[in-house]
């Protein structure tokens, strides 16, 4: 192709104005985009209003799981201690997040409403190994927040979760 | 009880019943017993079936199945290596009959010549008397006339001198309605749980410890004698044609005089009910019949005249059923006729066959809602489709038995359902003549706690 | 086909011409068309048309039909919920009514996902109920064994258990409680259910209502890999699914062989896999270095040392087998003995006679017999539990069962089968054996059961199989003492060339022994050579006295946990896969290392790929007559009683490291007969003193009806020490 220095000027012409326009980066983590209400981030167990855990180990979310990261190993509540209101509960449940690919199949396959993805994404570490979370892990609270948009704004149904026990 | 003026009675079984104790062999032998059973010995096996077949007796248990045909089905003795069995239903048990007992109470020398001539029609070596446990006095009686009567050399071996033997054991039922179905009978018989079984194979064919079994209604049976001393087509003169003789109808419920009556088969029920039956008493209003116990779908005031006759029934919607006719007066609520009728058919539930199990103790939670007047209208088209669903899916007649009916008074007293859901209770206001007739045993919900000790 | 009238009928408007009288269920599936049932299961015997879930509609009949109680005729029309609307109403509501008060357990149960009601529903149910009243509750779970939990509520009745129980282990255990709709299972008498076949109902049973305690909560059916295998704890050798979960154990399910097990596995098969996990097994390679101290040692020099004493010690070498080896593992040590070390010296637990491959039939013939003879001294339903349930299949189906011995419907002294084979062999029988006799002789399909020890493995039988004359439709069941016995001789015998065993005795001194296997391990004869032998090498899985004077001590595997060959009493070769993985070298890798510095080839690993196929049984060997020897009837004697002794199938090393069948653990008693009983006014639930010789024990006592009189009988974990002959009295 021949030299066409009228048009290598217009693309000259068009980095100059770019080298002066606003950028448009935002620049995490001093500013923190956001995420809408439904953004499928870091699992949480949840329990009842009396405090008994709703998960009961029945395994539907491992086997819904497309990537197999969920281990759990039920087992049977004594009756005297409980920690779940059915016969049985998870006495090992295990999240691999380095495997999760935060599909929320295992959210949509529980039929208690146990587990829900949260909006929490900053999950880094610096071993996989801290990234198998455990049921305790799970169960409490997310330590850092990110900031979620106002859910007034967007068509989000009420969970079951937040309105019955 | 019967009397004998009354041009429509056709005593014909009670023939000499009313002028001797005829419980006494001696007695019944005097008013000519055992005649026949002697006439049949000598007869050949063949000529005696022919004769069961020419009379047309039908089943008079319920089911109406032609007697000498089923006689038929088993096979001839030299064609089995099997025995020949005999199994007499005395479990009478469907609600509104009591026709049985009578029988038994003052006849009980005619049903044993019954069991002594269709056994050695079919070659039984022993026939069972399966008797309803309830009938205590029944059975004391029955069992008197078997001591009588093998004295005599009637029952045991070398009946009569004529080289046949038989024996004839007497057993007592324990309180199971579904003991009364032929092959929950045999299963009960046989020691089992009274479960019955799936036919094929029949009990013609397969029946008492897998061996050939005919089995037969008391009434059935007691009126072989009068057949075999007239002659099978002189018996089928009387009646109609397809319903052929007399048959013994107990009548109950709001009615002057109820009691047994054995009338000619294609009487009308009309006649039934005021001309021997002296209508109803109190100055009420006739509302409902059920025309052949309480399995059978309802008639209303308009269909009396009916004639208590197989196929005449069976066109009417109906059935002849076991010939108990119950009569119900306008204080009676429909609603509550059907939570009781459902209740009785809920606790006699075998278990066996899901639909009857489930459904009828739906029904029970259904129509206890509905006569309390918390049913909604769904809730009622909910009950004829929980009917609809238990018809022709179980095991045995049992789970049409409560359906039919049920269906039967909710079509036929529409109106009378419909007030409880729209009044939001029973219209009767507590003043049916049905209150309080309840069953007593809580139906369901009960927890059965385990005393299972598990070594640790 | 020749002989079998085939018919035409039509499901689903679809043609098939299948034999007369088959089941119409089979006869669809055949088709590829799915018939849904609960209750029908043909094992169970005919079918009851209980559960309803099969209807379908039959043309020419107003009502829906249950499919399973139909059989093929000719021109029959069936048509199912797939183009029968009647058909399809019927299994709608069939299901709804199933559902109408089954509990909403499917996340707590622990047969969601293999549970035939949950894909039933899912296939033709319906999506929601309409069923607002309370459902009916019971108290749940409820265990009836410490093996089997039951739950009412999920109960539909379909009566499987219960018709396992009272019509194929006939326990009679499990019964069905009131009517209607109060109906619901129960023990009877409200007793635990304690039967040899227990287990059966787990598997039986279409719902959560019968669930295994031990495998409670431990997986779900998407978290298990199943292993194929052959169980290990008996001469049947029943086929096996073994459940894993993360490299354990988690449960045994049948693989149903129809000519073996039928689907049916014994308790102590299905769960006596506790021993795996035991704290006291032996978990390496160990060597003596004082009087009773071990250290570690490597594989190559445990391998290197054994190899060493071997050829130090030559021929002076014997081999005590136990019986539980594999073929491979028993072929590498007699190759070893034999070839490599040219000693012929081996303690075989079992040695069937040759001729009795004649007449090889498999277990399922069984079923056809028309007379059954079971002799021996020994239950057989304790030696080889299936072959109980095969006896009584036959019984059902019209067989006469005639059993000899000291509880049988002939009853004997103890000892006296080898006798009494002889004389029905020979024709010339005392009067409590004509009937017998004559019997065998008029019928052509006959088996013949030997449940007995004796050193001619099994010949008696033989002779009599011979006098008898037995054709193809007959059978003989030799039943050996241990699990794989037959296959163990045999590699034996084929690595010798043709050359004679010689058990050494006790007072041998051996250059070295090799112990294999724990059963080995507890003979006091394999304690007494071991005591002075120059070398000992042992694998085992548990420490005893004869491990103690070992110089190399190998840890066991268990069936479990290795690949191999097991030959069943039948004579058949089957497969077995490891589930789990076991000590980190197999014996077998330790065999062949001894081998190769030996200069023998021995594969470490055995040769044959996974799969789950039902092995074939091989086809007969040929006729040799067998002479009878005339054995002379123990004699009765006037002193004591005659002890006779079993091995309880809930007795070894698994059961008892299985805490859930300690319950099924031989009680400490004595069977007495009546009349011996009524002699010493002694009655059931005494405490009796039985002595002999200088030894006694305290047992409890227990009239056995059937027990001969003259005769006591003790399981052998009880009777350690006891003589042929016993007093028993009250303290």
């Amino acid at each position: 192709m021949s030299p066409q220095p009228l048009e290598s000027l217009k693309g000259f012409g068009v980095t100059l104005r770019s080298v002066f326009k606003k950028p448009i980066t935002q620049q995490y983590p001093d500013f923190k985009r956001p995420v809408y209400p439904r953004f499928r981030g870091r699992h949480r167990l949840h329990r009842h209003d009396n405090g008994l855990e709703k998960c009961v180990g029945c395994s539907l979310c491992a086997a819904a799981c497309p990537s197999d990261c969920i281990r759990v190993v039920p087992a049977e509540n004594d009756s005297a201690d409980r920690n779940s209101p059915g016969e049985r509960y998870a006495r090992i449940y295990e999240i691999n997040m380095s495997r999760c690919i935060f599909c929320g199949y295992c959210e949509l396959a529980c039929p208690f409403d146990a587990i829900t993805l949260g909006n929490e994404f900053e999950i880094s570490e610096y071993s996989r190994d801290d990234l198998i979370y455990t049921k305790d892990m799970l169960l409490e609270p997310p330590v850092k927040r990110v900031p979620t948009a106002d859910a007034e704004l967007y068509d989000m149904p009420e969970p079951v979760w937040k309105t019955d026990s | 009880m019967t009397d004998d003026s009354t041009p429509e009675l056709r005593p014909l079984l009670f023939a000499h019943a009313q002028d001797a104790d005829l419980t006494k062999i001696d007695a019944y032998e005097r008013a000519g017993g055992y005649a026949s059973l002697r006439k049949a010995l000598t007869s050949d096996r063949e000529e005696l079936l022919e004769q069961f077949l020419a009379s047309g007796l039908r089943g008079r248990g319920g089911a109406g199945f032609p007697m000498g045909r089923k006689a038929s089905f088993l096979p001839k003795p030299d064609q089995t290596t099997k025995p020949i069995y005999l199994a007499v239903n005395a479990d009478e048990s469907e609600p509104g009959t009591f026709k049985d007992r009578e029988i038994m109470f003052r006849l009980p020398h005619a049903l044993i010549e019954g069991v002594l001539i269709a056994s050695y029609a079919i070659g039984a070596e022993i026939a069972f008397i399966y008797l309803r446990g309830e009938y205590l006095r029944e059975y004391e009686i029955v069992r008197d006339a078997l001591d009588q009567a093998r004295a005599r050399g009637l029952v045991g071996a070398n009946v009569l001198g004529s080289g046949y033997s038989v024996d004839i054991v007497l057993h007592r039922g324990a309180g199971a309605y579904i003991c009364g179905e032929e092959t929950g009978l045999l299963e009960s018989l046989e020691g089992k749980r009274g479960q019955p079984r799936s036919k094929p194979p029949f009990p013609a064919i397969s029946g008492l410890y897998a061996a050939p079994t005919l089995i037969n209604n008391v009434e059935t049976l007691a009126t072989l004698p009068a057949i075999i001393a007239m002659g099978g087509e002189e018996y089928a003169a009387i009646g109609t044609e397809s319903s052929t003789g007399t048959r013994v109808f107990s009548l109950s419920g709001n009615v002057a005089r109820g009691g047994n009556y054995e009338l000619e088969l294609g009487t009308t029920l009309r006649t039934l009910i005021y001309d021997i039956g002296g209508g109803i008493p109190n100055g009420r209003r006739l509302k409902a019949v059920i025309p052949g116990g309480s399995s059978v779908p309802v008639l209303d005031a308009s269909e009396i005249d009916t004639t208590l006759d197989f196929d005449e029934m069976a066109k009417a919607g109906s059935m002849l059923g076991s010939g108990a006719v119950i009569v119900i007066d306008d204080r009676a609520c429909m609603v509550q006729l059907g939570l009781r009728v459902a209740q009785f058919y809920q606790h006699e539930s075998c278990g066996k066959c899901t639909p009857c199990r489930e459904g009828t103790r739906w029904m029970v939670q259904l129509l206890e809602k509905l006569e309390v007047g918390e049913a909604s209208q769904g809730e009622l088209d909910l009950l004829l489709d929980v009917c609809d669903r238990i018809l022709g899916k179980c095991l045995c007649p049992l789970g049409d038995a409560a359906a039919m009916p049920i269906a039967s008074y909710v079509a036929k007293f529409r109106d009378e359902y419909q007030r409880h859901i729209e009044e939001g209770g029973c219209p009767f206001g507590g003043e049916s003549s049905l209150e309080g007739v309840m069953a007593p045993v809580a139906q369901h919900h009960r927890d059965q706690r385990s005393a299972i000790e598990v070594p640790a | 086909m020749s002989g079998v009238d085939l018919v035409t009928v039509t499901i689903d408007e679809r043609e098939l011409r299948v034999p007369k009288g088959s089941g119409m269920v089979e006869a669809a599936l055949a088709a590829g068309i799915e018939i849904p049932v609960f209750c029908y299961e043909p094992r169970l015997g005919p079918p009851v048309g209980a559960c309803r879930m099969c209807l379908c509609e039959v043309e020419g009949i107003p009502k829906p039909q249950a499919a399973c109680t139909l059989t093929a005729q000719d021109g029959m029309v069936l048509r199912t919920a797939a183009t029968s609307a009647l058909a399809k109403d019927g299994q709608e509501a069939v299901l709804e009514f199933i559902l109408l008060n089954h509990p909403l357990d499917c996340p707590d149960c622990d047969k969601g996902g293999e549970c035939p009601l949950q894909d039933l529903t899912f296939r033709y149910g319906p999506g929601s109920t309409r069923m607002h009243f309370s459902k009916r509750t019971f108290d749940k779970p409820i265990p009836i064994s410490p093996l089997i939990a039951l739950d009412r509520e999920r109960c539909i009745l379909c009566y499987r258990c219960t018709r396992f129980s009272e019509g194929v282990s006939e326990d009679g255990q499990l019964v069905a409680l009131e009517r209607g709709a109060d109906s619901f299972i129960a023990t009877f008498e409200d007793e635990p259910y304690r039967a040899h076949f227990s287990g059966n109902v787990v598997e039986l049973c279409p719902v959560g209502a019968l669930t295994s305690t031990a495998y409670r909560f431990k997986a779900r059916p998407w978290e298990i890999q199943n292993v194929p295998t052959v169980c290990g704890q008996c001469p049947v050798g029943c086929n096996t699914w073994i459940s894993t979960r993360e490299g354990k154990v988690v449960r045994i399910l049948s693989r149903n062989h129809p000519e073996v097990d039928e689907g049916w596995i014994c308790d102590k098969g299905r769960f006596a896999y506790g021993h795996l996990d035991a704290e006291d097994r032996i978990s390496e390679p160990l060597r003596r270095i004082r009087r009773h101290g071990f250290e570690p040692v490597t594989f190559a020099e445990a391998a290197q040392e054994t190899a060493r004493a071997l050829r130090a010690a030559g021929s002076s070498v014997a081999v005590a087998f136990s019986g539980t080896e594999t073929v491979e593992e028993a072929e590498a040590m007699a190759r070893i003995a034999r070839e490599a070390l040219g000693s012929d010296r081996a303690i075989l637990p079992d040695d069937p006679h040759p001729a009795l491959d004649a007449w090889r039939a498999p277990l399922s013939a069984i079923r056809n017999a028309e007379v059954c003879l079971v002799l021996g001294d020994h239950p057989v339903i304790e030696r080889a539990p299936a072959v109980d349930l095969w006896l009584r299949s036959a019984r059902r189906a019209g067989a006469e069962i005639i059993t000899v011995g000291p509880t049988g419907s002939v009853q004997t002294l103890p000892g006296s089968a080898p006798a009494v084979a002889a004389e029905l062999a020979s024709g010339s029988v005392p009067e409590e054996l004509r009937e017998a006799s004559r019997r065998l002789r008029k019928a052509t399909r006959v088996a013949l059961v030997w449940s007995e020890d004796d050193p001619t493995g099994g010949r008696p039988i033989a002779a009599l199989a011979s006098a008898l004359r037995l054709g193809d439709g007959s059978g003989v069941y030799w039943i050996p003492s241990t699990p794989n016995g037959r296959g163990v001789a045999a590699a034996w015998h084929a690595a010798g060339a043709g050359r004679e065993t010689t058990p050494p005795p006790p007072e041998a001194e051996l250059g070295a022994l090799i112990v294999s296997g724990d059963r080995a391990a507890a003979d006091p004869v394999v304690l007494a050579l071991a005591e002075r032998a120059d070398f000992v090498l042992t694998s085992a899985m548990f420490m005893s006295q004869v491990a103690g004077w070992s110089h190399i001590l190998w840890p066991g595997s268990a069936y479990l946990e290795r690949a191999g060959t097991t030959v069943n009493l039948e004579g058949r070769p089957q497969r077995q896969h490891p589930a789990v993985g076991g000590p980190e070298f197999h014996e077998l890798a330790l065999l062949a290392a001894i081998g190769a510095h030996l200069g023998l080839a021995v594969d470490a690993w055995p040769s044959f790929e996974s799969s789950d196929e039902h092995a074939p049984l091989p086809a007969r060997g040929k006729a040799v007559p067998v002479p009878v020897t005339p054995t002379p009837m123990p004699a009765g004697s006037e002193e004591g009683l005659a002890l006779v002794t079993y091995e309880s199938l809930f007795s070894g090393l698994s059961v008892e490291r299985t805490p859930t069948l300690a319950f099924q653990l031989t009680e400490a008693e004595v069977e007495l007969a009546r009349a011996d009983a009524l002699a010493g006014g002694i009655s059931t639930g005494d405490t009796v003193v039985v002595s002999s010789n200088g030894s006694a024990t305290e047992l409890r006592a227990r009239i056995n009806q059937r027990l001969k009189t003259g005769v006591v009988r003790i399981p052998a974990d009880h009777a350690h020490g006891l003589g042929q002959r016993v007093e028993v009295r009250k303290p």
